[in-house]
């Protein structure tokens, strides 16, 4: 009985489909909130806080499962990036604009190929950076607030003689 | 009967989370140069900052904050992501912050439990 549920819950989830970045018209609202005298900030939303209207709930059954039934595996997802990364990026210049619709190609690739694998009940956040190395200094680091039993993250760096490409995934069970 | 919930408070894009983001950044490197020696400890306490607020909020959420500081050099940065999860109650906002010597990016993604 707990598998028809897994299995609704499993393709509810998926037809809820994803956003594609390559779509930009999905970023809705941009404002410039602050301007001090030396810095100055800009915010990006997915959707504009109060301008969605309140949805029902949802109430999916119980699955009586306390635990993800098959867990994300990382040395796999690993493989998958250094593969896209490297196919995708070895012979490349640095471009404006090359390389912009590069970082939304590489992600939507990425993801794709991760929902390939059909890990249940898990949802995927696939974030690319690329940047041009020009003797500039950089740091990259995240934090997450989730359950480590059942939650992790998969990472890869590129790097050829004019741009580093990365590439991180986080993978957060759906209880 | 199962109870009708509207869903309001648990969307994430209720939780002001730009507010958030930005005062931690503001609060660790607001008038500050870029300075290599001290980057790896702002991008902690930045990152550390926006998750300790997140948290308080006492919402059922996973949350994951990713932060890049880079040297103002000329240099180009792309980033992109793309997200499966779902739409009705999962976000994330993204904060760009500049001064003279330097940008930092703070995305904060949002997944309802």
């Amino acid at each position: 009985m707990s598998d028809i549920a897994k299995d609704k819950a499993a393709r509810l989830l998926k037809k809820r489909g994803s956003v594609s970045s390559l779509s930009s018209h999905e970023v809705r609202a941009k404002e410039i909130i602050g301007k001090n005298k030396d810095s100055m900030s800009t915010v990006s939303y997915m959707d504009e806080p109060g301008h969605e209207i309140p949805r029902l709930a949802i109430q999916l059954e119980n699955t009586y499962q306390l635990g993800p039934a098959k867990r994300f595996p990382v040395v796999t997802v690993n493989n998958i990036l250094k593969d896209v990364l490297t196919n995708y990026l070895q012979e490349e210049k640095y471009e404006a604009e090359l390389c912009r619709q590069m970082t939304k190609t590489i992600s939507e690739v990425i993801k794709a190929r991760v929902k390939d694998l059909m890990i249940p009940r898990y949802k995927i956040i696939v974030i690319v950076h690329i940047g041009q190395l020009n003797e500039q200094s950089m740091r990259i680091g995240s934090r997450c607030i989730w359950d480590p039993a059942s939650d992790t993250f998969s990472s890869y760096a590129f790097k050829n003689t004019s741009l580093f490409g990365l590439a991180n995934v986080y993978a957060v069970y759906f209880e | 009967a199962v109870p009708n919930m509207y869903v309001c408070e648990y969307l994430f894009v209720n939780q002001n989370v730009s507010s958030h983001s930005n005062s931690a950044i503001e609060s660790a490197i607001g008038g500050n140069a870029y300075q290599h020696s001290k980057v790896n400890q702002w991008t902690t306490s930045v990152v550390e900052q926006t998750l300790s607020q997140l948290t308080k909020l006492g919402k059922p959420f996973k949350y994951i904050v990713t932060c890049v500081i880079m040297q103002k050099n000329g240099a180009g940065l792309h980033t992109a992501s793309s997200c499966f999860w779902d739409n009705t109650s999962d976000g994330n906002c993204t904060v760009r912050w500049e001064n003279k010597t330097m940008y930092c990016i703070v995305s904060a993604f949002g997944l309802a439990i």
